[in-house]
């Protein structure tokens, strides 16, 4: 989880790098560094923020480099363990994302062997076992380091006097751009989209030798060709124009992004997958997890199906016994576990479909179909526009079981998903942004709503939230309630209203401040609660996706009023391509 | 180089109940919004360096402007004061000669290269009701005076509120008002030329959108992009965005503009002077003139729209009405009867065989089946 990004051509290397690890700091963004290669081999890594460290290396010369933004797994963010790494002499230059398993034996011998070792990471061992096989042919020297490698990793790498990069990967993702005499590498596409819109996805295994005119890939020791692809996301995309925060741009770019996804529909592959399942397995990680039990809820009730939902990081290890459908959900589509389950699940000879944001992922490449939502390059960490569209192409399956039963709803959904953007939820977050703790309570479909705004609360504001099904919170956490602990309840029309209602009253009485998410004109609630936050009284699906947006201001809004980084949240990276 | 200021932070009151979820700068016209004129105008007389203020639904502008070919650049007015209040929050950007422009008024090319040769000058125009307007008063091609909003004006000669100004009017913003600014200046000695605009047009009140609409309309190119069946008559300038389907039989006589992904159902006619934005269902054998109908709007069968403003995601049932007239309506604190058919808010829902009757809808209204309504409706009222 970590960002890397590499250069070769005519322009001047440096502002191409760091350009691009802004692009890919949600990555990671603990320390960063670059390496060139001019009159000689330059490097120069700092721990911290890309923008208060990136005047340090306005001196690096050369058209050839690397570069790299962190986000620590071995070895403590600072100036020693930041990449890029060097071997022995100074001469070659290797940046890595990923985890190589064996890294402590493989040190242990080199060090036997002379080897001098500098940093705590797993990477510098590459680099001086590519310093063992070098002798005057970079390519020769990579190619015979992987067999020696376990884990997964993309590498890139440079030795000096030479305008060469040579690019490996294996279980972590890896892009190369295709430009005018001139070749780009990145961990995604964000940082070549404003260089080129030709791209080559390189498949594990591959090993690439990149100079300004020569692209060869090598597969198995065989000279391989990778289809050119043209991607359709703008650079305008990841851009953040006027607004505070990318997160805030993503907000209100949910309307857009769910019509889009609903839009593009479901090929008619898809669509017979979905139709013969009879039984769905779902499997995601952290907000991805939120919206597969959503799917769980709806599909249940909905169009009588039966769902599991598995998160990717247990599944791997403590494998349930599957049958029918597995669908893998992740934004970026390169989640190291969802895409090690998936794995799993074909083993077993389960059909496999993704749902994801990235065309041309590593999920797309694992799975036997791929469901795409249109959500645009998301930024953010927090996740919210990819949220919404991940809910839009799960809809999509339960309007497809249920024989178009909610088409109406929808394409209409968006509207009702611009209007909460209108919503002044500023008394609630005053009263969130005093507290340390908070509870989320909601039932049925609207328990995941809940669970999901309560770690939007956390990942941003770092207030102390827990979502509950509102009936568990008498079992044990009624304890912490305080008037200084505001409760957000969600309660809207249906069979748990009146249940939903009484253990509101029952919060209440334990004096705890209680904001209350209820249909417009529900002035029953309003009475009983602190806070009153209508939602437009529409259909059980549009109620999720508005309940949830909500959630979203009001997570944000928090975030903001308590001063944080609410693009960068501490201790997160956007993709989690370790395990 | 010369710099522009475009101020779109206010709300635009009187067009209300439009103006709920964007500023009156965004309200589309000819399906695109009104901002996007001024920043053309701008572009075609080379003046690149554009700064948009942004205050009122702000992210709804600023996810527009981000979409623009063009860069501009983007400041946030935090409370909407007033003009010279959004001049301040330019300031730090300002490094050059500058004009400053309405971002919700319609102004042609030709007017901005008469004023931009001009350091301290004001664009005007004639206009037949000045009372809406800041009224100039002129004395050998200077300014002599700008009267805001009389009762009785003395002259038909107002302001179109675009200005040419070097940096250093900025110790002369002492109230909120930019007027003010220009009689602290006029008082001091500085020198403000009047000159004459092309061609500017301002909507006041919702009904005025219809004609400038039409207005508008004369410039659009014709495309067609969509499925359009091979048994639809066209005629005149007619455009029709992509994903769009036209089903048979149907008549459109430009000029006409339909955006993205709409379906216009068999057998329905569509008259000169309407724009129909995205995403819009027009059931067949419905029957649309002279009208605006934004985005996500849904119109039943049978239905026979004639001039008239929809909000955006209006959901009206099969045979509605919308019949012109005049009857006399408060608006603000001023009573005013015009000719128009209806002016309908965001998310209005009425039912089968409504008829709407020189009535203005607020947003949100739901109406049951078979009535007719007259004047003012107020925002989320339901009509049973």
């Amino acid at each position: 989880m970590c960002g890397i990004v590499g250069y070769v051509g005519r322009r001047e290397a440096t502002p191409v790098l760091i350009q691009g690890l802004k692009r890919l700091e949600y990555r990671g963004y603990d320390s960063f560094g670059i390496a060139t290669v001019g009159s000689a081999l330059e490097v120069y890594k700092k721990a911290g923020r890309i923008s208060d460290g990136e005047a340090g290396a306005a001196s690096l010369r050369g058209s050839t480099g690397i570069g790299h933004t962190r986000w620590a797994t071995h070895g403590e963010p600072n100036d020693i363990n930041a990449h890029p790494h060097m071997d022995c002499e100074g001469k070659i230059a290797v940046v890595h994302n990923g985890v190589i398993e064996n890294y402590s034996e493989l040190k242990r011998q080199l060090q036997e062997r002379g080897h001098i070792f500098r940093s705590e990471t797993d990477t510098e061992v590459i680099v001086h076992l590519v310093e063992e096989h070098y002798d005057g042919d970079l390519l020769a020297a990579v190619n015979a380091t992987l067999p020696s490698l376990q884990g997964s990793y993309a590498i890139l790498a440079i030795v000096e006097d030479t305008q060469q990069i040579v690019a490996a990967r294996d279980a972590s993702p890896l892009v190369l751009g295709i430009g005018d005499s001139e070749v780009f590498a990145a961990s995604d596409m964000t940082p070549l989209l404003e260089y080129t819109e030709r791209v080559i996805y390189l498949e594990d295994g591959d090993i690439a030798d990149i100079t300004p005119d020569r692209l060869d890939i090598f597969h198995g020791g065989q000279r391989v060709e990778r289809p050119i692809e043209l991607i359709s996301w703008c650079v305008e995309d990841t851009r953040k124009g006027g607004f505070a925060h990318y997160m805030l741009k993503e907000i209100f770019e949910q309307p857009q992004s769910f019509y889009e996804t609903i839009r593009a529909g479901v090929d008619d592959n898809v669509r017979q997958m979905i139709m013969d399942a009879d039984e769905i397995t779902l499997v995601a990680c952290g907000t991805s997890y939120h919206t597969t039990l959503i799917f769980k809820y709806l599909a249940e009730s909905l169009c009588n199906i039966s769902v599991r939902t598995e998160m990717g990081s247990e599944f791997k290890y403590f494998v349930p016994p599957l049958h029918g459908l597995v669908i893998a959900v992740t934004q970026s589509g390169e989640t190291a576990d969802t895409i090690a389950a998936l794995k799993m699940a074909k083993t077993r000879n389960c059909p496999t479909l993704a749902i994801t944001n990235v065309q041309g992922s590593t999920v797309t490449r694992v799975a036997d179909r791929t469901l795409l939502m249109r959500a645009g390059p998301e930024i953010g960490v927090a996740a919210t526009k990819s949220y919404t569209a991940q809910l839009a192409a799960l809809m999509q399956i339960i309007n497809l079981r249920c024989d178009g039963a909610f088409n109406d709803v929808l394409s209409h959904a968006h509207l009702a998903i611009g209007d909460v953007l209108l919503y002044d939820v500023r008394d609630a977050v005053a009263l969130c942004s005093k507290a340390d703790h908070a509870f989320f309570v909601g039932r049925g479909a609207f328990y995941p709503v809940a669970m999901e705004g309560a770690l939007k609360m956390k990942e941003i504001s770092y207030v102390h939230a827990e979502g509950y099904a509102a009936g568990e919170l008498k079992h044990g956490p009624f304890a912490l309630l305080t008037p200084e602990t505001p409760v957000v309840a969600i309660c809207t029309p249906g069979p748990t209203y009146s249940v939903m209602a009484s253990n509101i009253k029952e919060m209440k009485a334990r004096r705890a401040p209680v904001i209350a998410l209820g249909v417009d004109g529900d002035k029953e609630l309003a009475e009983i609660v602190d806070i009153f936050i209508p939602i437009p009284n529409t259909h059980l699906l549009v109620q999720v996706l508005t309940a949830s947006v909500v959630l979203q201001l009001l997570a944000y809004h928090t975030a903001c009023a308590l001063q944080r980084d609410v693009d960068k949240p501490r201790n997160l990276a956007k993709s989690v391509t370790v395990e | 180089m010369m710099q522009a200021v475009i101020l779109a932070a206010g709300e635009g009151s009187r067009l209300r109940p439009l103006t709920r979820s964007k500023p009156k700068a965004m309200i589309p016209v000819a399906n695109r919004p009104i901002i996007e004129y001024v920043i053309d105008a701008l572009l075609e007389n080379g003046i690149r360096d554009i700064v948009v203020v942004v205050g009122y639904r702000k992210e709804h502008v600023i996810r527009y402007l981000n979409k623009l070919d063009a860069p501009v650049q983007v400041v946030v007015q935090e409370r909407q004061l007033g003009t010279a209040d959004a001049l301040r929050a330019a300031e730090s950007e300002i490094t050059d000669d500058f004009l400053v422009l309405p971002g919700d008024n319609y102004i042609n090319a030709e007017s901005i290269a008469r004023i931009k040769k001009e350091r301290n000058a004001m664009l005007v125009a004639e206009h037949p009701s000045p009372s809406n307007f800041g009224v100039v008063v002129i004395r050998n091609g200077l300014v002599r005076e700008v009267i805001e909003k009389p009762e009785d004006a003395p002259t038909f000669t107002v302001s179109t509120g675009i200005c040419s100004f070097t940096p250093d009017i900025f110790p002369y913003l002492l109230t909120n008002e930019i007027p003010d600014a220009l009689s602290a200046m006029i008082a001091s000695g500085r020198r403000i030329r009047a000159i004459p605009a092309d061609d500017w047009q301002d909507a006041i009140y919702p009904w005025d959108l219809l004609k400038l609409n039409s207005r508008m309309l004369r410039g659009i190119t014709p495309e067609i992009g969509g499925k359009v069946d091979a048994s639809v008559i066209r005629r005149g300038v007619v455009r029709i965005g992509a994903g769009t389907t036209v089903g048979p039989n149907t008549v459109i006589y430009g000029p006409v503009t339909i955006g993205r992904d709409c379906n216009i159902g068999a057998n329905t006619v569509i008259m000169p002077d309407s724009s129909i934005g995205d995403r819009v269902v027009l059931e067949p054998f419905t029957y649309v003139a002279d009208s605006i109908i934004m985005d996500d709007v849904t119109v039943g069968s049978h239905s026979r729209i004639v001039s008239a403003v929809f909000g955006q995601g209006c959901i009206l049932a099969d045979h509605t009405t919308t019949y012109p007239s005049a009857s006399f309506m408060e608006v603000g604190d001023r009573v005013l009867k015009e000719e128009f058919g209806a002016v309908l808010g965001d998310g209005v829902r009425a039912a089968p065989f409504t008829t709407f009757k020189n009535c203005i809808v607020g947003n949100g209204v739901t109406i049951e089946e078979g009535k007719t309504l007259v004047g003012l409706i107020e925002d989320g009222a339901r009509v049973i």
